[in-house]
């Protein structure tokens, strides 16, 4: 496997965190290896976010996403969508909450950009807004195609409470589902 | 090392765990970004290890208590960042004269004053030299990559306690918060070398703290175990009682230097990465040594042979080796994230001032093409 290299942004407080680490986990379960970095600025809440995550066979020195290389990214703010839409390489995968990103019809044709309501999906169809990085994490494991998906499902609930299990196995299938649909369109 | 363990965790959680298999039994701190999660993680792992760990009012007061503790015959821990270390300055001068064994995790962050909170740097490599005022030699070791936030925390509280001072471990923002593998020592290992710090277990009435050989450091046996001494920041006799007799304080401070000085072997740690070969000598260390090893590959993909010195031990510096690494490599270029605050010391040992310079302030890391561009920039 080459690099896959991903990127998740949004803002301060919406845990677009523990996807990074999730993913990261996954492909060092499966032997390789995975970095996860997260950016952020002093605000606690509302600054721009971006994780980036790089998963290999090979050993990874450097741990941020250069820019230009980046295959996938996924927004769901776009104060942060539009800081770091450039890293994207062109002709790449961007996944956006079409209700809180806005994308110019030049970034249409840059970039394949696909929408998918992440934050409604998340609070009306699973019924827990947080479940939304575990809606986004399946969402860019239909697109990467990156870990095998029973290993992604069992490194992500060995990361979330018990008590939330059965609700982030939901926003996994849902977060698979609505990618599928996204992809086929 | 040869039993390694896989571990999936972040720098700071790495250097909290290190510090609990290496037998840290007090953490005293006051939470900073972006050191924090060294406490939060410590907080949960030290009372079911049998220890403490205590959110004082202050970073001043953390590192007291921490002080404190230590007298008391335990390893202790301290973590802030660079404003913090600011803080616990006056105590670390304490620490140092006084010779109580302690380790200051500094997690670094744009500087100075309060800086960039959550943006890299390595901006603290001069105050590390000299946080308090006075005379005193540092020991500051520096991780390169997330195995070495945890081996170099153990080694950390390793130099402390033979060496009775507080001990330096420098991560930087990048390191404490990246999240991926490392392969670490297991914990049976690093307890089977833990070296704890000596103690008299003669007669009492013949105890003397502080009348060591002159490159010794001092052997404090544990508060209000029966043997009595005193304890002082300022100049002391052999049982630390205040003296100002001139040729006790000539020794005193003659003998924080030699601990040191005469025992460099037993503190410097280095990497030479893929530098048999080379034409280009790169120096750096910390989280910029990730970038440079992935320029590293990219330049001799193209034929440039570029290789890395990495101190790990920053304080005292690898000066014999830097000498030696001067005389040999005609281009040599230093990269760190401050204005150049290690260049001062690679000159003064390789005794060059021809040595290139790459240098970043903003706040955010170097990537492998900064480092790619200015090798053929200036060579």
């Amino acid at each position: 496997m080459s690099r896959i290299v991903m990127r998740f942004t949004g803002v301060g407080g919406q845990g677009v965190l523990l996807a990074g680490e999730i993913f990261a986990a996954a492909k060092i379960k499966t032997g390789g290896y995975g970095i996860k970095t997260a950016t952020y600025t002093s605000q606690v809440r509302g600054g721009p976010t971006v994780v980036d995550i790089q998963l290999d066979d090979e050993e990874i020195f450097y741990p941020y996403a250069i820019d230009g290389q980046i295959d996938f990214m996924l927004s769901v703010a776009d104060k942060s969508y539009q800081l770091f839409k450039d890293g994207v390489a062109k002709g790449g995968t961007i996944v956006i909450d079409p209700n809180l990103v806005y994308p110019t019809d030049e970034d249409r044709e840059n970039w394949n950009i696909v929408e998918i309501p992440i934050i409604t999906i998340a609070k009306e169809e699973v019924g827990n807004v947080i479940t939304q990085s575990v809606v986004a994490l399946a969402i860019a494991n239909v697109f990467t195609n990156a870990i095998d998906e029973q290993v992604l499902i069992d490194t992500m609930l060995s990361k979330v409470p018990k008590k939330v299990h059965e609700a982030n196995l939901k926003a996994f299938e849902l977060g698979k589902k609505y990618a599928l649909e996204a992809m086929n369109k | 090392m040869s039993n390694l363990r896989e571990i999936i965790s972040t720098g700071n959680d790495l250097a909290a765990i290190a510090s609990v298999d290496a037998g840290c039994k007090f953490f005293g701190g006051y939470p900073i970004t972006p050191s924090s999660e060294v406490m939060h993680t410590i907080s949960d792992l030290l009372p079911k290890a049998g220890g403490a760990a205590i959110q004082m009012e202050d970073e001043i007061a953390g590192i007291c208590a921490a002080i404190g503790a230590s007298m008391s015959g335990v390893r202790s821990l301290t973590a802030t960042s660079g404003p913090g270390i600011s803080l616990k300055a006056e105590n670390l001068g304490l620490a140092q004269m006084a010779e109580v064994p302690l380790v200051v995790v500094n997690v670094m962050r744009g500087g100075p004053s309060t800086g960039l909170p959550t943006r890299v740097s390595q901006g603290d490599i001069a105050q590390a030299k000299n946080p308090s005022h006075g005379d005193y030699k540092s020991i500051t070791v520096c991780a390169g990559n997330l195995a070495e936030c945890y081996t170099e925390t153990v080694r950390a509280f390793n130099l402390a306690d033979r060496f009775m001072q507080p001990v330096i471990v420098l991560l930087d923002e990048t390191l404490g918060h990246m999240h991926g593998k490392a392969m670490i020592p297991t914990v049976e290992e690093v307890q089977a070398n833990i070296k704890l710090r000596k103690t008299f277990d003669g007669p009492a009435e013949e105890y003397k703290p502080y009348g060591v050989a002159q490159d010794e450091p001092a052997v404090l046996n544990p508060m209000f175990k029966g043997y009595r001494y005193h304890f002082t920041g300022l100049h002391h006799d052999d049982m630390g009682f205040p003296t100002e007799e001139i040729e006790t304080c000539r020794k005193l401070i003659d003998r924080l230097f030699r601990k040191v000085d005469e025992h460099v072997d037993e503190i410097e740690s280095n990497e030479e990465y893929m530098l048999d070969d080379a034409d280009i000598l790169l120096i750096g260390y910390g989280s910029a040594s990730l970038a440079i090893k992935e320029a590293i590959h990219r330049l001799r993909d193209e034929g440039i042979k570029v290789g890395l010195f990495r101190p790990i031990t920053i304080w005292p510096s690898p000066e014999k080796r830097l000498f030696e690494l001067g005389q040999k490599f005609d281009k040599v270029l230093s990269v760190e994230l401050n204005q150049g605050q290690y260049l001062e010391e690679i000159q003064r040992a390789m005794g060059r001032k021809d040595i290139q310079k790459l240098t970043k302030t903003n706040g955010r890391p170097f990537s492998p093409q900064d480092i790619i561009d200015k090798v053929k920039e200036v060579f």
